[in-house]
C-alpha cells in the first residue's frame, strides 16, 4: 500500500509501476480499465471504417482517452482548463447525444470483473463488544472478538538457571572483553612484554586531574545498578521463589532498609524544612558589605 | 666541630657519614630551637632605651612582617591544572605538619604548653571558603566586592601548634543533628559528605557521656581535603581529613575505617586539642586518653569482640616493635643530657624531641599510650578513671573561661604528675609501681609457659619462665593471672611472678574421673556439651590461658598439648582466645585440627575475624598434611554450601551482602585457598577454576553494596596462586613459553585493569590489586620483569592508592633486581613529588623493603648513594620533619649506625689544627663511639680545642681557620648544626648589621648553615661582636636559655635570609601577616607584638615597633591592665585601618602556590594572639622574644 501511494504521488510514473506489480486490486482496476479503453478505441476505429492498425497508434489512441478519463477520475477535469478546451475543440457539444444514439455503434461489453470483491457473510463468532461511552456510536465498531485471539509462536526459553548465568557471564565478559580490546586498540597501550603488544593490551595509565573525583564519586553504571535493585528489590519478593535463602535475606534486608529510611526521613525532612528557619550557622549567613572608610 | 664549609672541601671522600654523629647533631639542632624549651628560631632584641618603658608596664609592640613564597612545609596547595578559575578546579590549601609544626607557616611559639585567645583574619577569593580555629564571627566583602575576610574568634586559650587553617572553594553541610558542626567537602562530593558525616553526631554524644562534659568547644568543624597529609589531623576545633575517607552507602568497608577516623580525631579534640601537654615526655598521657576513649567507643560501637581482637592486635603491634627496635619509652626523663644516660641509646635517633624520632616509633608510642592506659583502668576501675578524666577537663575549662588570669590556664596542660596525681586523688590507689613498669621504662614482657599435671596431688604444675635479656624487653614482677579450664568448670588463678620462682603450682577442682553426661560449666557460665574423647584420660585440663586479660604488655607463648588448643578453639567464648589457639594450631596439621578449624568455619556465631583467620591457619595446615589430605581442597566444600547456588554448585550465587560476617567470608576465604599447593608444590588446577569461575559467575546487578571490594580481593586470590615459573637455562619470559594457567591469570587481571579505565571503581581497589598481581607474576618470573608500568602508574595524577601500589612494585623491583636507575628514580620522586604523603610512603616502602642493609655486598651501595641520602636527610628535607627522619630511617637500615662501609678511608688519617698547631685525627675514621662523644669534650670555653679540620693543602686556609674560630665562638650548640647544613653560595651571605644597638634578629635554622654564611673580617671583629652581645645579655633573658646554649651563642646575627624575616626586598610580597601579642598577665608586663601587613617594611620600622619588656617583679596590676587593654585594642584597630588603606593599592597580599606559580586568591592573614603572660613558663619574661621558626625563611628566596 505504502508503494503505491508513493507511487501515486510520483505522479506520471503510476502506471509504469503499476503494470510491473499487478498483484495488489487497486492495479487490476487500472489494467481492467485500460483494457476497455482499448476496446473502445478499437471499436471506435473500426466506425471509422480502419480495419487494422498498429498497435502503437492503438496505443497512443488508447492512452490520450485515458488521459481524459484519468483526469476526469481523480476530478482533475474541472479545473484543468487546458484540457476542457481540449475537448471543445475536438468536439462539437451539440453532436454529442446524436452521436451517442448513431445506429451503427458497437455495443461494448462490461469488462470482465475478474474477482468480484464478495464481502463473505461474516462469520459471527462472540458478540462484537460494545463501544465504550467515550467512544461515540457513529463510529465503527470494533472488530470480531477472534481477531484478538493471539498465538504466540516463540521458542521455549531457556529457564536453566544454570544455562542462564553461563550465558549472562559469558556475555557479560565478551562485551567487556571486546569493548576493552577495542579501547585498547584505539588507544595508547603497555604491554607485559615486550616482543607482543596484542594478546595482553593494557589500556595506557593515564593521570587525571582530578584523581579523587573518579576514585571516590560511584559510576554512573553503579547509579543506575542502586536504582535497579532498589526497585527490583520489590519485585524480588514477589516472584522469586527458585531462591528461597536469598530471598529471605533479602526481606529483612529491605525492611530494615525501608524503617530505617522511614525513621530518617522525617527527621532528616524536619531538620531540612527547619534548616531555613531555626539554623543559625555562621557558614550560611550571608557575607557582609564592606563598611566604607572615607573619612580617613 | 667541623665546620660544614671545610668539611665540604675536604671531607669529599665520603665526609663523616655516620649515623650516630647526624643523630646527636641533629637532636642538639632541634634542641637548639626547641620551643618548648624556650629557644627559637627568630630572637627579638629589644632595644635597652625601651627597657624602662617596660618597667612602667607599659604596652610594647612588636609587627613582624613576612610573607611565604611558595613555602614547602607547613601549608600545602593543591592546584589541579584544569581550565577555569581556581574555585572551579577545586583548588585548596591546608595547612598539615608532624607535631609542632605551626612555625613552618607563620612566626609564633610553636609549642603545645603556650596558650593565648586567638583572633584570625583569612582574606581569600569571595568563591572560596576559609576554615580555621574557633568561632566565625563574621565574612565581610573587601572593599573591590573580590573577596572576602573571614574574621574568626578562638576565646579558648590554644597553643599555636593546634592552629589550622582550609581554604578551598568547599562545599558546606551543616551537620542535621548538630547544627554547631559543620562539614566541608570539595566540590560535587557533597552526597559523599552526607553519608560520612551522618554518623558524627553518635561519636559526639558517647564521648560526651562518658565524659559527662560538654564538647568544649562552641562549633566543631570537619574538612576533607585532597592529598592530606595524614588521614586524621585534630586541631583546636577542627578537623582535617583525607577527602579519600569519603564513601557512598553502597561501599561496605571502607564504612567503619572512616568512622573510625573520625571517632578518633573527636576524641583527640577533649585531649589534644582542648587540653593540651605541659611537655613532650608528657605526650603519652594526652595520646594515652585520647587511645582510650576512643577504644571505649569502639567497644560500644563494634562490639566487645572487635575491641578485644583490636587489642589484642595492637598488643602483638607494640610487642613486636620493642622486641625488633628494643623498646619504646613514654614518659622519658632526661637527666642532664649526658650520652650515656640516654634512655633510648638502641635506637638511631633521639627520643628527647618529637621532632627527631622515626614515624613508626611514633605509631607505636601512641600504640603503647593507649595499651598502658587501658592497664591503669585494669587497675583503679573504669569508674574511677573516668573521674579523672572528667577532673581534667572540668578544671580545663573553668581555667579556659579566666580570662585575664593565665596563671589558671596551666590548668589546660596535663602533665604526667598531674595526672597520676589525679589518680591518686580520685582513687586512691598507687599506680606508680604501673607507671615505672610500662611508663617510665621501655621494654615488653616475654613469657614462656609450660606445664605438667601432677596426678597424685591432683595438681597442675605450671612453669613460667621470662625471657628480659634480649633487647626491648623487661622483667616482670607481681601478679598474673591464669584462667585453666577444667571439667568442673573454669578457675581463675592469680599467680604472684616474682623473682627466682619460676614453678607455681595450682590445685585443680575437679577429679580426673569425669561424668559423661555431665555439661561443662564455661567462664561466661554457659554450660555445653563436649566430645571428650579427645582428651587426656589422666587430666581434667581442658585448657589454660596465661593473662588472659591482657594485663601485661605481653607476649606469652605457651605449650600445650594440640587438643587442648582445639578445645580451646571450639569452646572457649573470648575471641583473643580462640585467635590464639589457631595461631597454635598451625603447628599441628592433624585431622582434628582440621576439624576444629572447619567448625569454626561454618558457625554463624563465631566473631568473623576469627574465622577470617581460620581460613588461612586452614591453608597452611592442607598444605602441611599434603601427602595425606583426603577430599576436596580445603574450604572448598564448605564454600560452595555457604555461598554457591543449590542446584548448580559450580556456580556461586549473585551477590548479596546484606550479612556483613558472611561478605568478609566470602571475601576471605578464596584468598586463603588460592594459598593451598599441592604435592608439587603448585596451586590445585582445582582451585584455580573454582577462583576463575566465581570470578566469571560474579554478579553484583541485585546487590545493594559495591562489589569493589570483593572483586580486588579475587584478584589477590588469584596472585597467591602464583607460584614460581620452572625456568630452563633463565630463558627470556616470552608469551610462547607462557603457561596456560597463568595465561588465563593474565587475561582476567588484563580484563579487570582495562575495565577500571571504563568504569573505575571506589578507590581504585581493582588497579590496586591487579598492579599488585603483576608483580607477583614478574617475580615468580612468568612474565617479564619491567618497571615500567609501575613507573607510569606512579605518576602525579593518578590515585594515591593507585601510586603507592604502584610504587610498592618499583621499591620491590629495585631490591630484586637491583636497579640503580629506579633507585635514582624514587630518591627523586622523595625529593619532588608534589604529595608530602607519598615522599613519605616511597621512604618508609624503601625502608620496609630495603635494596640492601647493612651488612650485604651490593652494587647499589656506594658513595654516591650516601651522599645522596645524607643530603637528603640533612638539607632535603627541612620543611618536613617526617619526610627527615624517614630519610635518617633509610640511611639506618641501608648503612647502620656506624660509617657506610662502602665509603673510601679517608685520605687523611690526621689533620692539622692551624689554631693550635697541633694534629688531631681525622674525625672521619674515628671509631663510632668516639665520635659520638666527641663534641662533648670540646670545651666551649677555651679554644684550645677547637678543632677546625683543615686540609694543609686548602688554599684558604686562613679564612677558613678564622671562620671556624668565629662559629666556635657563638656557642658549641651550633657546631651541632653544622654537619646538617649544605654549603650555600657565597653570594647569599648578608652583611651584618653593626648596629647593634637597634633590634637584633637571629634566626636560627635547625637544618641551620648558618656558621659559614656570617662574614667575620677577622677573629676580632667578631669576638668584639659577640662580647658587645654578652653585655647586652646580663638583662635578664629567658632562663630555660641559659642552660642549653651558652651565651655567646645569643650573639645577634642576621643571617642570610633576614630579607625574609623582616620582608624588605620582596617587591612583590606573596603573604603577609599581621600577628598581635599582647599581654595582660597578673605577673608580667604586657607585651603586646603586632604585625604590619606592610611588606615592605624595612628593618628600622620593625626595630621602632619592637620593644622588650623586663618584668620580675610587677605584681598586682592587672586591674590596671584591663583598661589598658581595652585601649590598645582600639588603638590596634586603627592602626590597622591605616595599613588597610595603605595597602590598597600596593595589593601586597596574595600567596602563591607552588604547583602552578599561579596565585590562588588567598590572601591577609591578620593573627592576633592574645595572651596573658604566665608566670609559669620561664621563658615568658622574655628580653627576647623567640619565635621558632625552623624553616620558613629558608624558603622565601
Amino acid at each position: 500500500m505504502a508503494d503505491t501511494a508513493t507511487t501515486a504521488g510520483a505522479g506520471g510514473s503510476g502506471t509504469r509501476s503499476g503494470s510491473k506489480q499487478s498483484t495488489n486490486p487497486a492495479d487490476n482496476y487500472h489494467l481492467a480499465r485500460r483494457r476497455t479503453l482499448q476496446v473502445v478505441v478499437s471499436s471506435l476505429l473500426t466506425e471509422a471504417g480502419f480495419e487494422s492498425a498498429e498497435k502503437a497508434s492503438v496505443e497512443t489512441l488508447t492512452e490520450m482517452l485515458q488521459s481524459c478519463k484519468y483526469q476526469e477520475t481523480i476530478g482533475l477535469l474541472p479545473v484543468n482548463q487546458t484540457s476542457i478546451l481540449i475537448l471543445l475543440i475536438c468536439f462539437n457539444v451539440d453532436t454529442l447525444p446524436a452521436y451517442a444514439k448513431r445506429s451503427q455503434r458497437m455495443v461494448i461489453t462490461a469488462p470482465p470483473v475478474t474477482n468480484q470483491p464478495v464481502t463473505p457473510k461474516a462469520l459471527t463468532a462472540g458478540q462484537n463488544r460494545p463501544h465504550p461511552p467515550h467512544i461515540p456510536s457513529h463510529f465503527p465498531e470494533f472488530p470480531d472478538p477472534h481477531t484478538y485471539i493471539k498465538t504466540p509462536t516463540y521458542r521455549e526459553p531457556v529457564s536453566d538457571y544454570q544455562v542462564l548465568r553461563e550465558k549472562a557471564a559469558s556475555q557479560r565478559r565478551d562485551v567487556e572483553r571486546a569493548l576493552t580490546r577495542f579501547m585498547a586498540k584505539t588507544g595508547e597501550t603497555q604491554s607485559l612484554f615486550k616482543d607482543d603488544v596484542s594478546t595482553f593490551p593494557l589500556i595506557a595509565a593515564r593521570p587525571f586531574t582530578i584523581p579523587y573525583l573518579t576514585a571516590l564519586l560511584p559510576s554512573e553504571l553503579e547509579m543506575q545498578q542502586m536504582e535497579e535493585t532498589d526497585s527490583s528489590e520489590q519485585d524480588e519478593q514477589t516472584d522469586t521463589e527458585n531462591l528461597p535463602l536469598h530471598i529471605s535475606t533479602d526481606d529483612s534486608g529491605a525492611e530494615k532498609e525501608n524503617t530505617s529510611v522511614l525513621q530518617q526521613n522525617p527527621s532528616l525532612s524536619g531538620s531540612r524544612n527547619g534548616e531555613e528557619n531555626v539554623i543559625d550557622n555562621p557558614y550560611l549567613r550571608p557575607v557582609k558589605k564592606p563598611k566604607i572608610r572615607r573619612k580617613k | 666541630m667541623i665546620d660544614t664549609k671545610v668539611h665540604n672541601k675536604n671531607m669529599a671522600h665520603g665526609g663523616v657519614r655516620n649515623l650516630n654523629y647526624f643523630s646527636n647533631a641533629y637532636a642538639a639542632a632541634v634542641s637548639a630551637v626547641d620551643p618548648d624549651a624556650g629557644n627559637g628560631e627568630l630572637c627579638i632584641k629589644v632595644p635597652s632605651e625601651l627597657w624602662k618603658h617596660v618597667d612602667e608596664l607599659k604596652v610594647l609592640k612588636i609587627h613582624i612582617n613576612f610573607s611565604l613564597d611558595q613555602p614547602k612545609g607547613g601549608l600545602h596547595f593543591v592546584v589541579p591544572s584544569v581550565e577555569g578559575s581556581m574555585a572551579e578546579r577545586g583548588a585548596h590549601v591546608f595547612s598539615c605538619g608532624y607535631q609542632n609544626s605551626t612555625r613552618f607557616w607563620f612566626p609564633c611559639v610553636d609549642s603545645y604548653s603556650e596558650l593565648c585567645t586567638w583572633k584570625l583574619e583569612f582574606t581569600v577569593d569571595a568563591a572560596m571558603v576559609a576554615v580555621s580555629n574557633g568561632d566565625l564571627v563574621e565574612t565581610v566583602y573587601t572593599h573591590d566586592m573580590r573577596k572576602k575576610t573571614f574574621h574568626y574568634m578562638l576565646t579558648i586559650p590554644t597553643a599555636a601548634s593546634n592552629i589550622s587553617l582550609a581554604i578551598g572553594p568547599f562545599e558546606i553541610l551543616v551537620d542535621p543533628y548538630m547544627h554547631e558542626v559543620t562539614h566541608f567537602c570539595l566540590p560535587q562530593l557533597l552526597p559523599l559528605l552526607k553519608h560520612t558525616t551522618s554518623y558524627l553526631h553518635e561519636v559526639f554524644e558517647f564521648y560526651e557521656e562518658i565524659l559527662t562534659c560538654r564538647y568544649p568547644y562552641s562549633c566543631f568543624k570537619t574538612v576533607f581535603i585532597d592529598e592530606a597529609y595524614v588521614e586524621v589531623a585534630a586541631y583546636a576545633s577542627m578537623s582535617i581529613f583525607s577527602t579519600n575517607l569519603l564513601h557512598s552507602a553502597m561501599i561496605i568497608d571502607e564504612t567503619p575505617l572512616t568512622r573510625r577516623c573520625l571517632a578518633q580525631s573527636l576524641a583527640q579534640q577533649f585531649f589534644g586539642c582542648f587540653i593540651s601537654r605541659m611537655s613532650w615526655s608528657d605526650e603519652w598521657v594526652l595520646k594515652g586518653i585520647s587511645g582510650y576513649i576512643y577504644g571505649l567507643w569502639m567497644k560500644k560501637t563494634f562490639g566487645v569482640n572487635e575491641y578485644r581482637h583490636w587489642i589484642k592486635e595492637e598488643l602483638d603491634k607494640i610487642v613486636a616493635y620493642e622486641l625488633k627496635t628494643g623498646g619504646v619509652l613514654l614518659h622519658p626523663i632526661f637527666g642532664g643530657g649526658k650520652e650515656k644516660d640516654n634512655p633510648a641509646s638502641h635506637l638511631h635517633f633521639s627520643i628527647k624531641h618529637p621532632h627527631t624520632l622515626s614515624w613508626e616509633y611514633y605509631t607505636m608510642f601512641q600504640c603503647k599510650a593507649h595499651l598502658v592506659m587501658r592497664l591503669i583502668e585494669n587497675r583503679i576501675s573504669m569508674e574511677f578513671m573516668l573521674q579523672v578524666f572528667n577532673k581534667l577537663l572540668s578544671l580545663a575549662s573553668t581555667a579556659s573561661s579566666q580570662k585575664f588570669q593565665s596563671h589558671m590556664w596551666s590548668q589546660m596542660l596535663v602533665s604526667t604528675s598531674g595526672f597520676l596525681k589525679s589518680i591518686s586523688n580520685v582513687s586512691g590507689k598507687d599506680i606508680q609501681p604501673l607507671i615505672k613498669q610500662w611508663v617510665d621504662q621501655s621494654g615488653v614482657v616475654k613469657f614462656y609457659g609450660s606445664f605438667a599435671f601432677n596426678r597424685k596431688r591432683n595438681v597442675l604444675e605450671l612453669e613460667i619462665k621470662q625471657d628480659y635479656t634480649s633487647p626491648g624487653t623487661q622483667k616482670y614482677v607481681g601478679p598474673l593471672k591464669v584462667t585453666v579450664q577444667e571439667l568442673d568448670g573454669s578457675f581463675n588463678h592469680t599467680l604472684q611472678i616474682e623473682e627466682n620462682s619460676l614453678k607455681h603450682d595450682i590445685p585443680c577442682h575437679s577429679k580426673s574421673r569425669r561424668n559423661k553426661k555431665k555439661k561443662i560449666p564455661l567462664m561466661n557460665g554457659e554450660e555445653v556439651d563436649m566430645d571428650l574423647s579427645a582428651m587426656d584420660a589422666d587430666s581434667p585440663l581442658l585448657w589454660i590461658r596465661i593473662d588472659p586479660d591482657m594485663s601485661v604488655l605481653r607476649k606469652v607463648e605457651f605449650e600445650q598439648a594440640d587438643f587442648m588448643w582445639q578445645y580451646q578453639l571450639r569452646y572457649e567464648r573470648d575471641v583473643v582466645a580462640q585467635q590464639e589457639s589457631i595461631l597454635a594450631l598451625e603447628k599441628f596439621p592433624t585431622p582434628a585440627s582440621r576439624l576444629a578449624l572447619t567448625d569454626i568455619l561454618e558457625q554463624e556465631q563465631c566473631f568473623y575475624r576469627v574465622r577470617m583467620s581460620a581460613c588461612f591457619c586452614l591453608a597452611k595446615i592442607a598444605n602441611s598434611m599434603v601427602s595425606t589430605w583426603t577430599g576436596p581442597p580445603a574450604m572448598k566444600s564448605l564454600f560452595t554450601r555457604m555461598f554457591c547456588c543449590k542446584t548448580c554448585p559450580n556456580i556461586v550465587k549473585t551477590n548479596n551482602f546484606m550479612s556483613f560476617q558472611s561478605y568478609f567470608l566470602q571475601k576471605t576465604m578464596p584468598v586463603a585457598m588460592a594459598l593451598l599447593r599441592d604435592v608439587h608444590n603448585l596451586c590445585p588446577k582445582e582451585v584455580l577454576t573454582f577462583i576463575l569461575d566465581l570470578i566469571k559467575y560474579n554478579d553484583n546487578r541485585k546487590n545493594k553494596f559495591s562489589d569493589n571490594y570483593y572483586r580486588a580481593e579475587m584478584i589477590d586470590a588469584l596472585a597467591n596462586s602464583v607460584t614460581p615459573a620452572v625456568s630452563v637455562n633463565n630463558e627470556v619470559r616470552t608469551l610462547d613459553n607462557l603457561n596456560p594457567d597463568v595465561r588465563l591469570i593474565l587475561e582476567e587481571i588484563t580484563r579487570f585493569l582495562n575495565m577500571e579505565k571504563l568504569l573505575p571503581s571506589y578507590r581504585h581497589t581493582i588497579t590496586v590489586s591487579c598492579l599488585r598481581a603483576i608483580r607477583v607474576l614478574q617475580k615468580n618470573g612468568h612474565v617479564p620483569s619491567d618497571p615500567a608500568l609501575f613507573k607510569s602508574y606512579a605518576e602525579y595524577g593518578h590515585f594515591v592508592d593507585i601510586r603507592i601500589a604502584a610504587l610498592e612494585a618499583v621499591v620491590d623491583y629495585t631490591k630484586v633486581d637491583r636497579s640503580y636507575e629506579e633507585l635514582q628514580w624514587l630518591l627523586n620522586m622523595i625529593q619532588n613529588d608534589p604529595v608530602p604523603y607519598v615522599r613519605h610512603k616511597i621512604l618508609n616502602m624503601l625502608t620496609k623493603n630495603p635494596p640492601f642493609t647493612k651488612n650485604m655486598e651490593s652494587p647499589l651501595c656506594n658513595e654516591a648513594l650516601v651522599d645522596q641520602l645524607w643530603k637528603l636527610m640533612n638539607s632535603g628535607t627541612s620543611h618536613d620533619w617526617r619526610l627527615r627522619c624517614g630519610a635518617v630511617d633509610l640511611y639506618f637500615t641501608l648503612f647502620g649506625l656506624s660509617r657506610p662501609s662502602c665509603l673510601p678511608l679517608p685520605e687523611l688519617g690526621l689533620v692539622l689544627n692551624l689554631k693550635e698547631k697541633k694534629a688531631v685525627l681525622n674525625p672521619t675514621i674515628i671509631p663510632e663511639a668516639i665520635a659520638g662523644n666527641q663534641e662533648a669534650a670540646v670545651n666551649p670555653s677555651s679554644h684550645a680545642q677547637l678543632v677546625g679540620f683543615q686540609n694543609p693543602e686548602d688554599d684558604h686556609l686562613a679564612k677558613e681557620a678564622s671562620c671556624n674560630i668565629s662559629a666556635h665562638q657563638q656557642g658549641v650548640k651550633r657546631k651541632a648544626d653544622t654537619p646538617l647544613g649544605s654549603p650555600l653560595e657565597p653570594g647569599q651571605i648578608l652583611e651584618k648589621n653593626e648596629d647593634s644597638s637597634k633590634v637584633k634578629l637571629k634566626i636560627r635554622f635547625s637544618n641551620s648553615q648558618d656558621e659559614e654564611e656570617i662574614d667575620m673580617d677577622t677573629v676580632h671583629d667578631s669576638q668584639a661582636f659577640i662580647s658587645h652581645h654578652l653585655n647586652m645579655l646580663e638583662r635578664p633573658s629567658t632562663p630555660g636559655l641559659s642552660k642549653y646554649r651558652p651565651a655567646s651563642s645569643r650573639s645577634a646575627l642576621i643571617p642570610q635570609h633576614s630579607s625574609g624575616c623582616d620582608g624588605t626586598p620582596t617587591t612583590k610580597p606573596q603573604w603577609s601577616m599581621e600577628l598581635a601579642r599582647k599581654g595582660t598577665g597578673k605577673e608580667q608586663s604586657p607585651l603586646e607584638m603586632s604585625m604590619h601587613p606592610v611588606a615592605t617594611a624595612p628593618l628600622s620600622v620593625f626595630t621602632k615597633e619592637s620593644t622588650s619588656s623586663k618584668h620580675s617583679d610587677h605584681h598586682h596590676h592587672h586591674h590596671h591592665e584591663h583598661k589598658k587593654k581595652k585601649k590598645k585594642h582600639k588603638h590596634k584597630h586603627k592602626h590597622k585601618h591605616k595599613h588597610d588603606s595603605k595597602d590598597k593599592d600596593k595589593e601586597p597580599f596574595a600567596f602563591s602556590s607552588p604547583a602552578s606559580g599561579s596565585e590562588i586568591s588567598v590572601n591577609i592573614l591578620i593573627l592576633e594572639m592574645r595572651k596573658p603572660l604566665s608566670s609559669s613558663f620561664s621563658h615568658d619574661q622574655f628580653p627576647l622574644i623567640f619565635i621558632s621558626h625552623s624553616d620558613l625563611f629558608l624558603e622565601l628566596l
